[in-house]
């Protein structure tokens, strides 16, 4: 490790509603593998993103190479060596590797661009990295992985000091990780400062210098990664006040019948070999990081993606669920994590949603009785308790928390056994928060089964009777409530797959 | 302005509306200004209505369309091709008149199913989809006629009945057609599940398929019910203008959307008025009796209808733009 | 095909892919047709009905060429059609009623071509409407515009034999009686500056990228908005060169027409491989696609159908190469 590169002190920034970063401190030196860790929502990426220019820090100041400054955009950063590798890829998948590494500055020889000096070069950086991409192949042909290996050639290339590793290796195979790793400590030889953002504990132990734990926008700690455990960086990442009542026992009544039963579902990369069984009035937590496959599982079972192969069992009955039209027929609601887009139609008034997928029997042939739909609108209003100036008021104007509920009284509208939260509060405020948590123990109470998916620990423990956890695509462990811990949890959602 | 918008009549009517009803007298006014006086009376206004009713079917056709977010070029073209079949059918084939308008109905009914498949079964573009069908129906009538105009019965032929459907013993019987129309047309948007919808997958389809609701059928319907209008519209075409010539019919297009578009449907899908498109194209009717009355060339016609579309697509960007 | 680089690439493509994949299937299809129609039809293999098609191919292949642009854009420009007979009617005015010299009067077509361009670049990039609407806007535009000047009527430019009607002689030069299509030699000529400019400039790079993937275009530092307008203007520039190969060719033009040309247009360039939803395609496939829509237009009257089959046609083919790459694209997700 050399001398200090980047410092970022006393970082502070607020959304509307939201605090992300509470005076996070970050120190990067020159030659070193800095992990920065946190639950999904410790504001790792806020941090980032402050570093980067994407948003303007409220206070705070940051040092690189001894001066202070503030990029304004990627650009700015980007031409100063701080260089961001994505999760998601920038890619323009038409045009070849050297093209893309060299997009927007591109070598000319007159007006004719030279091709053949790109290609040389974007070769010259692969061979510094030791890596075998052909410049010219067409850059959506290579995996993921090679993809990735471009997108750092490009950091490279833009003669980086510091690059920051946003989940690097989430989409990666065993040996493209191997790869990776190979090419982060040739950089870190070349003394450049690399910051490594994952979710993978025994990546964290193989390849970082120092580790740095945030939580809830705040700096908890920095350890250095050799002289720490695992259970040390477990510890500093959960934190030990637990603001809400964790449920101890589990609710369900004994013996509950299953209402649904899936077994060994496979669809894509993301759900492979999901099990698991839901009974009546129970609530059962998927837990587990982004890009777990929980939301990809959820969306396979309810038919909005195709299933590879696998059974559904409703009721005990086996059924075939090729579209939402299925599962809906089977008394299966899902409520997406992404209201606006999946959940809600927002230029829709309330009544609208809340009949949505039930307008049969809204209908007298092909006319949709109104009075008997605001009927039930105003119903479902007041028994959720939903704040809306009236059932003609468009969505777009409601709180995300009552949007939610919106989301929710359409799937009791059609009267649906089984109900899919993923992610029922995000994006939603506390105290609604809690009206909706009230809201799911009742139905559970009624006898609804129901499936929530949750990064937050806290809404985890609170409100499952059993939970499941995955790990990249895979269920990684089933516990009760009784057994359940916040470490045992994260245990299994950060165990590494043999 | 803002404390006009909020007042409880105007919002009921609709902002919107009551401008488009301003500019429409505005124009009016207008017209019997420069023309001296000669545009003013009921002749005038007859001769407007007449170009207002298969203008307004179309505008209706193309309404459903836009409002599921998609686009449909082939409605002036299968226009013509409905009124070039059926007319022939009758002229040629002596196919009785009652006959003869069901096939107009027909002909539209089958492009609409072409388009609707296409786009909703198949993702083709709609536009691309609707490009390809014009010069279909542009060659099918070609084909089928023999590249002759066809001209439909005189009142007092045989047959020539057909005629008191758009006026009869001075009563414009068209525009009362073209009211009870755009009331269905209103009363399927509004009341119905297939127009609930329609609307509802035109600004979120994605949402509206996890509800379970088979998107793929109803985005279908509006094309459908597109070509059904489109077959009515052939038949006050004829009406009002007797005779067809293969080959022709695509600036009708461009009036028809315009006359959409600035009654306030949203190209982006999901918002569509049937009052605000019946006065848009009284709007456009008007405009081009008022170019015909001033001795003006009628080709401003297409440069003024090509113009207003693109401020009132412009308008709606903008006014997107802003809501984000 | 976008570089030429290095062949490394494709040791592990099929046969057809490393001979352009559906540039050469299409390319097979057209001398596939070509037999086809002289085996039916002793009066297709004849040296004038060569000279014909090429005749219809210089002004589709020079809207083709322009409107691959917008196309790998992932837009369009409908107003080509209309647009071409607008600017040949205005330049042909300027030379039959104003007497201006016929070079004036191509310059001028040109020209106003280059405007309508910038035009449907403007409403495309910079106020963001949909480009299919735009372009129909200008199409209809352009329509009225071209029949308003010349008054409703036909305008012939200068036939062969009169003052000025050497500029016909650019397409095509008659030797001993025998007509010389030299016309292809420009098309060529141009089809492989294009080319150059498509795979070999900075404006076709962009271009291309624009139609990838134009958020990560932008966040590469490139100046998307002007060269999105500039794949509009230079297809306003071919549709101002188709104009006046469309003016030498044909005795006159006449206003109100040219509605459907863009449509020929835009199904060589979808048949010839350009997709729909941008970025893939070359200059050298539009070609060969245009030549599918040049042999239906003169082979199918010589199987005894008329010239309204081919309207018939074109729509079906667009449609079929459409879904075609329809399917590609689905099958390549599924992957």
């Amino acid at each position: 490790m050399g001398e200090v590169i980047l410092t970022m002190k006393g970082i502070d920034k607020s959304f509307p509603g939201v605090h992300a970063l509470d005076h996070v401190d970050l120190e990067i030196r020159k030659g070193e593998v800095h992990a920065l860790m946190g639950e999904n929502g410790a504001g790792k990426s806020t941090l980032m993103k402050v570093l980067t220019g994407i948003y303007k820090k409220d206070s705070g100041t940051i040092t690189y190479e001894g001066k202070e400054v503030e990029f304004h955009n990627t650009r700015e950063a980007q031409d100063a060596g701080v260089v961001i590798v994505h999760q998601e890829l920038n890619m323009l998948g038409h045009l070849t590797v050297a093209q893309n590494i060299f997009i927007g500055r591109e070598f000319k020889k007159g007006i004719r661009i030279d091709d053949k000096k790109m290609n040389e070069e974007a070769k010259k950086l692969f061979d510094r990295m030791h890596i075998d991409i052909d410049p010219t192949e067409t850059m959506s042909n290579l995996t993921v992985g090679k993809q990735q290996m471009c997108e750092i050639a490009k950091a490279i290339s833009h003669k980086a000091k510091v690059i920051i590793f946003d989940e690097p290796s989430a989409a990666l195979t065993e040996a493209e990780i191997e790869e990776l790793f190979k090419i982060i400590r040739d950089l870190r030889a070349q003394d450049l400062g690399i910051v490594y953002i994952s979710h993978r504990m025994d990546e964290i132990k193989v390849i970082t210098d120092r580790v740095t734990v945030m939580r809830d926008g705040t700096y908890v700690g920095t350890l250095i990664t050799k002289d720490s455990t695992k259970d040390d960086i477990i510890n500093m990442m959960v934190g030990r006040v637990i603001y809400e009542d964790p449920k101890t026992k589990n609710m369900t009544p004994p013996g509950a019948p299953v209402v649904l039963k899936v077994d060994h579902l496979n669809a894509g990369k993301m759900v492979q070999d999901v099990s698991f069984e839901l009974h009546k009035g129970e609530v059962l937590g998927f837990s587990g990081l982004m890009g777990a496959g929980r939301t990809e599982t959820m969306r396979a079972l309810f038919g909005a993606d195709p299933i590879d192969s696998g059974d559904i069992y409703v009721n005990g009955q086996k059924v075939t669920i090729k579209s939402p039209q299925d599962a809906v027929k089977y008394g299966i609601g899902y409520l997406s994590e992404d209201r606006k887009r999946f959940g809600i139609v927002v230029q829709k008034t309330v009544a609208e949603n809340t009949t949505m997928a039930d307008l049969d029997e809204f209908a007298n042939g092909p006319f949709i009785n109104k009075k008997k739909e605001n009927e039930v609108a105003q119903k479902f209003v007041e028994s959720l308790a939903t704040k809306t100036p009236g059932v003609d008021q468009l969505v777009v104007n409601l709180s995300g928390g009552n949007q939610q509920k919106v989301v929710i009284a359409k799937w009791l509208t059609r009267n649906c056994d089984i109900l899919i939260f993923d992610e029922p509060t995000r994006g939603i405020d506390v105290g609604a928060k809690n009206e909706i948590y009230k809201l799911m123990n009742q139905l559970a109470a009624e006898g609804k089964a129901i499936i929530m998916v949750s990064s937050e620990m806290t809404e985890i423990l609170r409100m499952s009777d059993r939970i499941v956890v995955m790990c990249e695509g895979k269920k990684t462990g089933e516990l009760d409530i009784s057994e359940a811990t916040q470490e045992n949890i994260m245990n299994m959602a950060t165990r590494e797959i043999e | 302005m803002e404390s006009i918008k909020q007042n409880p009549l105007v919002k009921k009517v609709g902002f919107n509306r009551i401008v488009l009803c301003i500019v429409l007298l505005l124009m009016y006014g207008l017209f019997c200004a420069l023309t001296g006086g000669a545009f003013f009376g009921l002749r005038r206004i007859l001769s407007a209505l007449n170009y207002a009713y298969f203008l307004g079917f179309l505008s209706l056709a193309v309404t459903f369309v836009i409002a599921t977010g998609g686009i449909d070029f082939s409605i002036g073209p299968v226009m013509f091709c409905c009124a070039l079949i059926a007319g022939f059918c009758f002229t040629i084939y002596g196919v009785p008149m009652p006959a003869a308008l069901l096939i107009s109905l027909a002909v539209g009914l089958v492009f609409g199913i072409f388009n609707g498949y296409l786009v909703a079964y198949w993702d083709v573009p709609s536009f691309i989809t609707s490009i390809a069908s014009m010069n279909i129906a542009k060659g099918v009538a070609s084909v089928f006629t023999k590249t002759q105009s066809v001209s439909w019965p005189q009142s007092t032929q045989e047959g020539g009945w057909f005629r008191r459907l758009v006026t009869f013993e001075e009563i414009p019987v068209g525009l009362i057609i073209l009211l009870v129309v755009a009331v269905i047309c209103a009363v399927i948007l509004n009341q119905t599940k297939m127009g609930r919808y329609i609307l509802s997958l035109g600004s979120n389809k994605e949402a509206v398929r996890l509800s379970g609701v088979n998107v793929k059928k109803w985005e279908m319907s509006a094309y459908v019910l597109c070509g059904l209008l489109v077959g009515i519209s052939a038949i006050f075409f004829v009406g009002a203008y007797t005779t067809v010539q293969p080959g022709y019919g695509d600036t009708y297009n461009n009036e028809a959307i315009a006359g959409c578009v600035m009654g306030g449907t949203s190209m982006a899908g999901g918002l569509a008025s049937i009052s605000g498109t019946i006065i848009g194209v009284f709007i456009i009717s008007l405009l081009q009796e008022g170019i015909m009355a001033l001795g003006l060339d009628k080709n401003l016609q297409l440069i003024i209808t090509g113009l207003i579309v693109i401020v009132a697509v412009f308008a709606d960007v903008v006014a997107r733009r802003r809501k984000n | 095909m976008a570089n030429k680089v290095s062949k490394t690439a494709g040791t592990n493509k099929s046969f057809i892919d490393r001979m352009g994949g559906q540039q050469f299937i299409v390319l097979i299809l057209v001398i596939v047709m070509f037999i086809f129609f002289s085996a039916m039809s002793p009066g297709f293999r004849k040296y004038t009905t060569v000279v014909s098609i090429l005749d219809y191919s210089y002004y589709i292949a020079l809207m083709a060429i322009g409107v691959t642009f917008p196309l790998l854009t992932a837009g369009v420009d409908l107003s080509i059609g209309t647009g071409l007979v607008c600017y040949s009617l205005i330049g042909g005015l300027l030379v039959r009623q104003y007497g201006m010299p016929v070079a004036v009067g191509m310059l001028v077509t040109v020209l106003i071509g280059l405007i309508f361009g910038i035009i449907n670049g403007c409403l495309v990039a910079l106020m963001d409407l949909p480009p299919f609407l735009a372009t129909l806007c200008t199409c209809m535009i352009t329509r009225g515009f071209g029949a308003m000047v010349v008054g409703g009527y036909g305008i012939p430019w200068p036939a062969a034999a009169q003052e000025g009607g050497w500029f016909r002689s650019i397409f095509k030069i008659n030797v001993g009686g025998q007509n010389i299509p030299i016309g292809f030699i420009w098309i060529i000529l141009l089809v492989i500056v294009m080319s150059f400019v498509l795979n070999h400039t900075k404006m076709g790079r962009y271009t291309r990228a624009i139609g990838s993937n134009k958020e990560a275009t932008r966040l590469s530092g490139v100046n998307v908005k002007f060269y999105h307008i500039m794949a509009y203007v230079i297809c306003g520039l071919f549709a101002g060169l188709a104009a006046i190969a469309y003016s030498a060719i044909f005795a006159t033009v006449q206003p109100g027409s040219g509605a459907g040309f863009e449509l020929d247009a835009i199904g060589g360039a979808i048949v010839g491989g350009v997709s729909m939803s941008g970025a893939v395609g070359s200059i050298w496939g539009t070609l060969i696609g245009v030549f599918v829509i040049c042999l239906l237009k003169t082979g199918l009257p010589f199987i005894g159908l008329t010239a309204n089959w081919q309207q018939i046609i074109t729509g079906l083919v667009l449609i079929a190469a459409v879904l075609f790459d329809i399917l590609k694209r689905k099958k390549e997700a599924g992957k």
